[in-house]
């Protein structure tokens, strides 16, 4: 039961990034829900007995819950821009579509994977609406920040379905992910530095100068 | 498509083959001597050293295309053979020309080999091998659209490089800009890889289908003939104008190898193989005239360091052993006999004679038709000639540099007239050497036909018994001795002391090279005749002091490039429009890129259902 009330964390969570008004609020709901989605592979691990999956969560614990959002907090207070994230869509127009996409996976699940499972089915259909949401944040939030939340919140999306379809990927393809993940929240981090000194600005709808 | 790089490399050594091979280290004999004087002082030891390279390189990958085995390394070698001739004329690359020159072939010559590909690919399909036997024996089992469709991307494939119209563009472009031993070899022997292709691929290996094939590729012949011909009539660049030469030889060559398709289909077998042989035999009397000829532009160039011949003249007192190689070069092209270009181009006519009366009704027509204009395209090219020779070399020099310009070194005489030798042995000889041709030719139609016999002796080719058409290249070669020597021992008796005097001077007392003809107002004849397809257009510009007196006059003709205007410009225009149109999704916007992505998974995930 209880890894039912850790997937409707994720997913409420995922909600809250997606009505988020400012920066610190999308970094800490990014938080929360990497810590349930921490909570979530450890349940995994002790149901299924695979060692792999406790070190997975650790890095999980280490990386998402504890370092990468540490470090985009402090960015944020570094750069001292308007914390204010910038919308295409306002936030109930974005709620109302953000429960138009869980429904459309959710549909998506049933209909056409024919996932029998009902614990996975769920799971399932909820790793592809994280996924979409990221994916809907980086579309429509203007601040660069965000771009890169959205990936994490892409990145969670993915490490749920690999984890509820097939108990996840191989350990070292999980590990390297992390490290890139990790590597790549470090760059973009200093890109964005670098877009506000040059810029001051990091709105990225103002990038659109075509090179060449 | 699992065993695509399982291949081993054969090669193929038959008859046709050979000949090929023969041909290319021919003129690449010529080529590479001649380089050596060519390339010293134009470029630094680097350049050389690197240009040399490249040659070498060019040529194996020649003999690669003509020798393999396999269809899959026969595309690796034409592909090399195209970069590395790209690489070879963008050598110059101080020059702007060169480089755009480089993209025009760069992009046609792979164009053509896109067809090539498809081709092989459909016929793949049905052998599931490459070899060229396996794709020989399922040939027969491809149906009759399919065939249809894998020659016309053949054609398509092998006429873009060899220059057949209206794909003969990138010609002009490339071939000049190379250095000049280059442009012999390209012009010479790489178009003429193409032909091998197209007897390779169409004749030898798909088989014959239907008499139209033949058919459209003896009305693609000929108009590559005239539109080379009257296109080189208009050109006053030296190289230009040999190279569309080029595009007009390529089509007499096809005119045999047309009619010999022709013939195959009716089961004239004798004629087939005499078409073949004729084809075969005009393609490698062309790689010596056009190898010599660029060979000879290429010394009046480095003399001169022009291309223009506007700026020519007087050359002949000047580079007297390079004016005379050109002189073979240009008799040979011209058909004169007794040299090699006479034999090939009256036996195609032959061809066409023999073949007008062994055909039926619409065909005779057709024939006729190919004939006449045939002989009107050789008429052309002769008049072409003796502009481009007397232009050139004759009266008195119409610039600075041609009045200092310097003979040739000694490579590069020796390679000039080592091709001019050739072209007289491949007209004295042409018993012998059409006897070896007709054995190729059997053996590429082996397939298709009985073993068969010319007779033939040592001086005259009879091409077919009973109706008495008979060709002797030493007694015609003896006639004209004779009748020269008759009209200079009369001229000598009864003209007495000889007087000399300004050409054309009309009696008026001193001429400057500004008096001389000139190349264009040569070829304004051509330009009146040959309006309705040239479309020329003048520009006048006259100052006047008062109305009898005109200060300065300016007078500029063009034409106009019915190929470029009416093809390619609205494919380029559609290209860019198009391209265009779609930038606009482009707009920099890094969250529209975004949406994009997310647009077409959301897509995706409402249509799955459907698919």
């Amino acid at each position: 039961m209880h890894t039912y009330v850790f997937l409707s964390g994720i997913l409420i969570m995922t909600y809250f990034m997606v009505i988020a008004k400012r920066l610190p609020p999308l970094i800490s709901s990014f938080r929360l829900q990497s810590l349930f989605l921490f909570l979530f592979t450890v349940s995994l691990a002790i149901s299924g007995g695979e060692p792999s999956l406790y070190v997975v969560a650790g890095l999980i614990l280490i990386l998402k819950v504890i370092l990468i959002p540490t470090l985009l907090l402090r960015i944020i207070k570094k750069i001292k821009v308007n914390e204010n994230l910038g919308f295409f869509m306002n936030p109930q127009l974005s709620l109302f579509t953000a429960l138009l996409l869980t429904y459309l996976s959710y549909l998506f699940t049933f209909r056409v994977m024919n996932l029998i499972d009902r614990m996975q089915a769920a799971s399932f259909a909820l790793a592809l609406c994280v996924t979409l949401l990221g994916l809907f944040i980086m579309v429509f939030r203007i601040k660069a920040l965000s771009q890169i939340v959205g990936l994490l919140v892409m990145e969670n999306g993915l490490f749920l379905t690999a984890v509820t379809m097939c108990r996840g990927l191989p350990f070292i393809v999980e590990f390297s992910t992390f490290l890139d993940i990790f590597i790549s929240v470090i760059i973009l981090g200093v890109f964005v530095y670098r877009i506000n000194t040059l810029f001051t600005h990091i709105d990225v709808n103002k990038l659109d100068n075509l090179k060449g | 498509m699992l065993n695509l790089f399982n291949t081993s490399i054969a090669f193929l050594l038959d008859p046709l083959s050979f000949f090929f091979v023969f041909t290319i280290l021919l003129i690449s004999l010529a080529s590479a001597i001649y380089s050596v004087g060519y390339l010293q002082g134009e470029y630094s030891l680097r350049k050389r050293l690197y240009g040399w390279v490249l040659f070498a390189a060019f040529i194996v990958s020649m003999l690669f295309v003509v020798t393999v085995n396999n269809a899959l390394i026969f595309l690796i070698s034409w592909e090399a053979m195209s970069l590395l001739s790209y690489f070879l004329v963008i050598f110059d690359q101080k020059n702007e020309k060169s480089i755009s020159a480089g993209i025009i072939y760069l992009v046609m010559t792979h164009i053509g080999t896109a067809f090539i590909i498809a081709s092989f690919l459909i016929m793949y399909k049905y052998s599931g091998s490459f070899d060229f036997a396996a794709i020989k024996a399922a040939c027969q089992n491809i149906p009759v659209f399919t065939k249809n469709l894998v020659f016309i991307f053949l054609l398509i494939g092998f006429g873009t490089k060899a220059g057949i119209v209206p794909l003969h563009i990138w010609l002009p472009y490339a071939h000049p800009q190379a250095p000049s031993h280059i442009s012999s070899l390209m012009s010479g022997v790489m178009i003429k890889t193409a032909i091998y292709g197209i007897i390779r691929f169409i004749i030898f290996i798909l088989g014959i289908e239907s008499l139209w094939w033949g058919n459209l590729i003896l009305i693609i012949a000929i108009i590559s003939c005239l539109v080379g011909v009257i296109y080189a009539l208009m050109e006053h660049d030296l190289k230009k104008l040999l190279a569309y030469h080029s595009v007009e030889n390529i089509g007499i060559i096809l005119l045999g190898i047309g009619a010999s398709m022709v013939f195959i289909k009716l089961k004239l077998t004798v004629l087939a193989v005499l078409a073949l042989s004729v084809g075969l035999y005009h393609l490698i009397n062309h790689a010596i005239f056009k190898g010599l000829l660029f060979l000879c532009a290429g010394s009046v160039y480095k003399a001169t360091g022009t291309g223009d011949m506007e700026k020519f003249g007087g050359l002949i007192k000047k580079m007297p052993q390079t004016a005379l190689a050109f002189l073979f070069g240009a008799m040979a092209i011209s058909a004169l006999p007794p040299l090699n270009g006479f034999v090939s181009e009256w036996l195609t006519l032959q061809v066409f004679f023999i073949g007008a009366f062994s055909v039926s009704s619409g065909l005779k027509i057709f024939f006729a038709i190919c004939a006449s204009l045939l002989a009107l395209t050789g008429g052309l090219a002769a008049s072409c000639f003796v502009k481009a020779f007397g232009i050139t070399f004759l009266a008195m020099p119409r610039s600075a540099k041609a009045k200092e310009a310097v003979e040739a070194g000694l490579s590069m005489k020796i390679g000039m007239f080592f091709l001019a030798f050739f072209t007289v042995v491949f007209g004295l000889g042409a018993a012998v050497v059409f006897k070896i041709l007709a054995k190729v030719s059997q053996s590429v139609l082996a397939g298709e036909l009985a073993p068969i016999n010319f007779s033939l002796n040592n001086f005259t080719i009879n091409i077919q018994e009973g109706n008495f058409v008979y060709l002797s290249v030493p007694q015609i070669a003896l006639i004209l001795a004779i009748i020269l020597l008759i009209t200079a021992t009369l001229i000598y008796l009864f003209t007495g002391k000889v007087k000399k005097y300004g050409t054309w001077n009309c009696g008026y007392y001193k001429l400057t090279p500004r008096n001389e003809y000139t190349a264009t107002a040569f070829s304004k004849p051509f330009r009146i005749a040959f309006g309705f397809f040239l479309k020329p257009y003048r520009k006048t510009e006259k100052l006047r002091e008062s109305f009898y007196h005109v200060k300065t006059f300016k007078y500029e003709t063009h034409t106009t490039s019915i190929f470029q205007e009416y093809i390619y410009k609205p494919i380029l225009a559609f290209t860019f429009g198009s391209a265009r149109f779609i930038r606009k999704i482009q707009p920099g916007s890094i969250h529209l890129y975004i949406a994009y992505i997310f647009a077409t998974i959301v897509a995706l995930i409402v249509l799955i259902k459907i698919f």
